[in-house]
């Protein structure tokens, strides 16, 4: 018996001390788990399980753990709320996620106020890094990627006229001022632009006045998901395709989304920062774990690399300063960071604080019965062209 | 030229609306409950029959109809079990309850098959274009005004020149009376409430192309299938027919002619309808 005592007493001792030495770094994570936009905090959440899975669940025996929290819609109320508990209650060291602009827009204050280093996993509104020093970006503005776009469609391949089709709100007006500005600079002639308002939800009148017009191209701005398979269903099953029309994209024809749009898709031309079928050794092992983790249906999206992007600079940091790393020490460490993503290569403006990156110019087709996206064209480094033509804009 | 392309593409619309709000107007005219919850009903539909399609390789029109078929039932256990305890709980009580229902199917379906929409499951025959002469066209939104057709006529004789029918709109116009003459109210409640779930079923299946299914759809189009019944007139047959048609063409006809009015269209169009008929277009006896 005493002996027994004795034995529990020191295995207790043993924990106990283990326990004090390792700290457990908390990284909380605001996104929308349930509502419209439920595919992001999905996405976010599996690629940072996913990461943790390859590289451990903790640093020099110092847990890491997540902390997950459910925006519930276009709520930024709720997302400066929720941001609040995590910092007060939950101690977090790192607030991350952030699927929507006005979400990271509402925590700006907040996180300057508690210093508190913040990556921005989606939001993709270009002033949203100069709202705060504690913001850090991983994944991608809006005109960084379209910008490389119009240029190759009218020098390339020698598209001579296009159409807009945006949905009516800020991310969409982003896209059409630069699509619309780069097309003309290139020599290409815009024969309309047209703004969807966010609850339509039959695009033929759309997709037929634009094709009225006899253009050579249409360009499409449109929120992933339900939106955007109606829309490009509709310019796929009118033949448009057929009669020579290219249709212009972007986010819209990631991998996830084209199982629900069909084989009338093929042959769509993208620009993103992110090709789901390239074969970088850190986008091979993302796919594998997720596959691995969440069945063979798992595919990652621009959600996916933003999240696992935005953990591999958090780890990095943690690494290099130890457990107890200060929000002015991470963010110090991340400026001018260069790691290889499963994107590509990828950089963080020292003066922005928000990525540089790559952008790939990609062509739906079919490999292996299954639809995705094949790189044709890769551009240089490019830095959000909003923050280079406003220099000092807030 | 212009105006047959806005034609076709109104009433193939319209008849996506008409599917899946007749059945919604039928029940709220016949038992006078709030089914927030009829959307959810379209939803199912659209996801069974997705998955019969693509996991068990049932041929596309047989999915729909046992999408309907399993809708329908489970609308009538729906109705026996929660919706009958509603009726005399007033307005708030259906509407919360059913509101309720809505956030239940979209959690269950998010769990059930993830956030992102259904893959595309629409079979070879309906993908290509039809020559109409003056212009090419979507085989699938032909199909849809052919099925819409089809139905509308095979309802109107149900509905309009059946016995069925008959009591079914003597008791939307009357029900006390109906219930006095010997009318079996509590049956026929049942019945319709199954087969509007079916159509609602048959909808969401059927009109998958042009509304994507996703868990959200319950919520999102629900706005859509409250205003055709509205301006139909609640429990009208008839009424639905003309309201989803009038939606369908006049929202088309605006987008195409008048883009820049955006969002606002539909709203001046339900205003200006319900300004000029406000019991809808097409109502019931009971309510004029």
């Amino acid at each position: 018996m005493g002996k027994m005592r004795a034995t529990l007493t020191a295995l207790a001792l043993t924990f106990s001390i283990s326990h004090a030495s390792a700290e457990v770094i908390k990284i909380g994570m605001i996104a929308n788990f349930s509502g419209p936009f439920a595919v992001w905090g999905q996405q976010f959440r599996q690629s940072m399980e996913a990461f943790q899975k390859v590289n451990g669940k903790s640093i020099d025996g110092n847990e890491v753990q997540l902390i997950f929290r459910d925006n519930g819609g276009a709520d930024p109320a709720k997302a400066r709320q929720l941001a609040e508990e995590l910092i007060l209650r939950e101690k977090i060291n790192f607030l991350t996620g952030f699927d929507l602009t006005p979400s990271a827009l509402a925590v700006a204050d907040l996180i300057t106020e508690a210093k508190m280093p913040t990556v921005i996993f989606n939001a993709a509104t270009s002033v949203i890094t100069r709202k705060s020093p504690y913001f850090v970006r991983t994944s991608q503005t809006v005109q960084q990627y379209v910008e490389p776009l119009p240029e190759w469609a009218v020098k390339e391949a020698g598209i001579k006229t296009s159409y807009t089709l945006v949905s009516d709100y800020a991310p969409g007006h982003d896209a059409e001022e630069i699509f619309v500005k780069k097309f003309e600079q290139a020599g290409g002639k815009m024969l309309g632009k047209d703004r969807i308002p966010l609850n339509v939800t039959d695009f033929a009148p759309y997709v037929e006045r634009a094709a009225a017009t006899g253009t050579a191209s249409i360009y499409i701005f449109i929120p992933a998901g339900a939106p955007s398979i109606s829309l490009v269903r509709e310019f796929a099953k009118r033949g448009l395709k057929a009669k020579g029309v290219k249709l212009l994209a972007g986010g819209e024809t990631q991998e996830v989304y084209l199982p629900s749009i069909g084989d009338d898709v093929i042959g769509t031309i993208s620009s993103l920062h992110y090709t789901e079928t390239n074969t970088n050794p850190e986008n091979i092992a993302l796919r594998k774990t997720l596959v691995e983790m969440f069945g063979p249906d798992a595919t990652p999206d621009i959600g996916t690399v933003g999240a696992w992007d935005g953990m591999r600079l958090i780890y990095d940091g943690i690494k290099q300063f130890g457990p107890k790393i200060t929000g002015d020490q991470f963010m110090g460490f991340v400026k001018g960071r260069k790691w290889n993503s499963p994107r590509g290569p990828i950089m963080i403006d020292p003066e922005e604080r928000d990525i540089i990156q790559q952008i790939y110019m990609r062509r739906v087709e079919k490999r292996d019965g299954k639809l995705v996206n094949i790189d044709f064209f890769t551009t240089g480094m490019i830095k959000d062209p909003w923050k280079v033509a406003n220099p000092n804009a807030k | 030229m212009l105006i047959f392309t806005i034609l076709l593409d109104g009433i193939a619309y319209g008849m996506v609306l008409f599917l899946i709000s007749v059945g919604l107007t039928v029940t709220m005219g016949l038992m006078r409950v709030v089914n927030l919850a009829h959307g959810s009903f379209a939803m199912l539909g659209g996801y069974l029959s997705s998955v019969m399609i693509r996991n068990y390789g049932v041929p596309f029109i047989w999915s729909t109809l046992a999408a309907a078929l399993v809708c329908g039932l489970i609308g009538g256990l729906a109705e026996l079990t929660i919706y009958r305890p509603l009726y005399r709980k007033g307005d708030l009580a259906q509407v919360l309850l059913t509101f309720g229902m809505i956030f239940v199917s979209i959690a269950a379906m998010t769990l059930l098959f993830g956030p992102t929409p259904v893959a595309e499951s629409m079979p070879k025959w309906l993908e290509g274009q039809i020559d109409l002469g003056f212009r090419t066209y979507p085989a699938y939104r032909l199909f849809l005004i052919g099925v819409g057709t089809l139905l509308a006529i095979v309802l109107y004789f149900i509905i309009e020149r059946s016995l069925f029918g008959a009591r079914l709109r003597a008791a939307v116009d009357d029900p006390g009376m109906a219930r006095a003459l010997g009318i079996n109210v509590n049956l026929l409640f049942t019945l319709t409430f199954i087969g509007g779930c079916a159509l609602a079923g048959f909808g969401g299946a059927i009109g998958a192309g042009i509304l994507p299914i996703e868990p959200f759809y319950a919520l999102k189009y629900l706005v859509l299938f409250l205003v055709v019944v509205v301006i139909g007139g609640l429990g009208s047959f008839r009424g639905s027919l003309a309201a989803a048609l009038a939606v369908g063409i006049l929202d088309t006809a605006g987008k195409y002619l008048v883009p820049q009015l955006g969002s606002f269209l539909l709203w001046f169009i339900v205003f200006g309808l319900l300004l000029w008929r406000p019991n809808g277009l097409l109502p019931p006896k009971s309510a004029t």
